[in-house]
């Protein structure tokens, strides 16, 4: 009897080990030969760059694209100086023999295609649309960089920022907020910024017209709809075009006068990150003073 | 042309009335949806509210851009169909429009118009007399319509890629798209600033070769005749030339280079009112504005939110003419 019993115990003992050594094995299997962290990272895209810089050892990264070494479009311009900066061309990919690819569902889908025709391993990942695909998009890299860890992490920071810099009573009292890209163009729903100036208090002029993803608002539009916070992407000393030019239209200037005006360059609130949090903080600080502003001004 | 003289007042205040028409339904359209009452209150009030500006700061900027380049085109146009004696010559048939985009564009670009506003308009008119001088140069006066086309082409395709070229090379990203409305032309995102650089520059211009009217009367009966009657030619083709060159190089400025105005105006109007010159020019002008105010207003209803180059109604008008053209003039030959 007393064997018997040994015996059932040694068996269950086993059974533990071997469920659990099954377990691990299933967990090495999902997360699939990735798991071994690549050591010749290449990046094709301006979110990817980011992440990649940082979540990864910098002796890792073998190239990031020319946009990662951008202020205007990166918040790790600096140290991205440092890596091979791609254009996205085939021919310098390929002679850096990386072990893995990052890029974007819409980054040189032709480079991405010879890529994977001739056997490299290349992780696709859509621009994130709102908050929680910014955060899909942070995990979707870090397990494919085998650092899925510090992928959850990052995201722990994010988080706790911008709860931090969402400003108080965002609920009760939203302002119309007109985001004006050169050109004319203004992100609606379904792009990151609408997520970003939800999540500062205000209310997204363009989402309230319909319009989804970037899409052009007429000047007459923008000047009749007044809105209380006017948002500019772009640096004051861009180089000339006609696109930025109608940001200098005498009638925009007169609606500047009117607005709480902040700017919020690309760097900040077009990828998923610790950035956005500060993209957020902007915003709330132009959501305050037009709140502060009288009515009578308006 | 006898029979044509009594009609020809008749005819200006038509089309003068028909301007007017055309410039209020320009001031009246827009995304902005505003009722006729509040353009009229907001065109003359000194608040400055949101209908005020919209219609003072956006859509007055355009109406009078229309009408003014409209009438540069159509006048130039008849100008220079009459100076040289040829049905084609029109300034975006002859690179005039083209080479004046090409100076505009290596001012806007390089930032020379950001730190000297004039630069811009005096980049369209350098390169549009350029343009004039060259053809002139290349095809003479009373060539016949093959080597003046021909030169017009060369003249064109050589301003368009070097245009093409400045643009690829231009810092900004949103260059190189750019390159639309550069050769198609566009009033959008206009403002009282663009009206302040081009305006003075297309009323001289304007005025140049409306002085050289009677003088493209006796041209018609040949240079001899011309001379007999007192003209000097040399000082004729001077302000021709530098009347076009100052009207057409200020307008493709600020609003791209827009084609077939100044083929289809006169065409249409010289039955009307005969082949003087004198007559042709002013009625070319008002006909130019009115052509190119009705384009300006088809571009904004057709496809309201992303509008349409204003050189894509212009041409979908005038390149059938020109088709016509062709075949007239074929018969002609045959």
């Amino acid at each position: 009897m007393r064997r018997h019993l040994h015996a059932e115990r040694h068996i269950r003992r086993t059974g533990t080990r071997l469920a659990a050594g099954a377990l691990v094995l299933a967990c090495a299997l999902l997360a699939g030969p990735v798991a071994a962290r690549p050591s010749n990272v290449v990046s094709l895209n301006i979110c990817t760059d980011q992440l990649a810089i940082q979540l990864l050892e910098p002796d890792r990264i073998a190239s990031v694209s020319f946009l990662a070494a951008d202020p205007h479009y990166s918040v790790v311009a600096d140290k991205a100086e440092q890596f091979h900066l791609n254009r996205g061309r085939a021919e310098a990919i390929l002679r850096l023999d990386p072990d893995l690819v990052l890029a974007g569902t819409y980054t040189s889908p032709a480079t991405v295609r010879l890529l994977r025709r001739l056997g490299y391993e290349v992780v696709q990942v859509p621009p994130p649309r709102d908050l929680a695909a910014a955060r899909e998009q942070i995990r979707t890299v870090a397990d494919a960089l085998g650092v899925p860890d510090r992928g959850e992490r990052l995201i722990a920071r994010i988080d706790r920022r911008l709860a931090r810099a969402a400003p108080e009573g965002s609920h009760a009292r939203r302002p119309v907020a007109a985001v004006y890209e050169a050109n004319g163009v203004t992100p609606g729903r379904g792009e990151l910024a609408h997520a970003v100036l939800h999540a500062a208090g205000l209310r997204n002029l363009a989402a309230r017209r319909g319009l989804r993803n970037l899409a052009p608002l007429p000047l007459e539009a923008l000047v009749m709809a007044d809105p209380a916070v006017l948002v500019f992407v772009s640096r004051r000393d861009a180089p000339p075009s006609q696109a930025q030019n109608l940001l200098a239209h005498p009638a925009l200037a007169a609606l500047k006068q009117r607005a709480a005006v902040a700017v919020v360059p690309p760097a900040l609130w077009s990828c998923g990150g610790p950035q956005l949090a500060r993209a957020v903080e902007r915003l709330a600080q132009a959501r305050a003073r037009a709140l502060a502003a009288p009515e009578a001004t308006r | 042309m006898i029979a044509a003289a009594p009609r020809l007042p008749v005819f200006a205040a038509a089309l003068g009335a028909l301007t007017l028409l055309a410039a209020v339904g320009s001031m009246l359209v827009g995304p902005a949806g505003l009722a006729p009452q509040a353009v009229l209150r907001g065109l003359f009030t000194a608040d400055a509210d949101t209908v005020a500006l919209v219609v003072q700061q956006i859509r007055l900027p355009r109406t009078v851009l229309a009408a003014g380049i409209g009438a540069v085109l159509g006048l130039s146009g008849a100008a220079l169909q009459g100076y040289l004696r040829n049905p084609l010559a029109e300034p975006g048939l002859i690179g005039v429009t083209g080479a004046a985009a090409l100076g505009a564009v290596l001012m806007l670009y390089t930032g020379a118009s950001q730190s000297f506003a004039l630069a811009l308009p005096a980049g369209g008119m350098v390169g549009a007399m350029l343009a004039v001088l060259l053809v002139l140069l290349l095809a003479g006066r009373a060539a016949d319509t093959l080597t003046l086309i021909l030169a017009g082409v060369a003249v064109t395709s050589f301003a368009s890629a070097l245009t093409s070229l400045a643009l690829n090379l231009a810092p900004s990203p949103f260059a190189a798209l750019e390159i639309v409305f550069w050769l198609l032309g566009s009033l959008s995102g206009r403002s009282l600033e663009h009206v302040a650089l081009a305006l003075p520059f297309m009323l001289v211009g304007g005025a140049l070769i409306v002085s050289t009217a009677r003088a493209l009367d006796a041209l018609a009966l040949g240079e001899d005749a011309a001379q007999s009657l007192g003209f000097r030619l040399g000082a004729v083709r001077w302000r021709l030339v530098l009347g076009t060159a100052l009207a057409v190089g200020a307008a493709t400025a600020v609003a791209g280079a827009i084609g077939f105005v100044g083929l289809v105006v006169p065409h249409v109007l010289r039955p009307l009112v005969g082949h003087k010159p004198s007559a042709l020019l002013p009625v070319s002008a008002l006909g130019g504005a009115v052509l190119l105010l009705l384009a300006d207003i088809l571009v904004r209803v057709i496809t309201p939110a992303q509008e349409l180059k204003l050189g894509v109604v212009t041409a979908l008008i005038g390149a059938p003419f020109f088709f016509t053209l062709v075949i007239k003039s074929r018969r002609r030959l045959a």
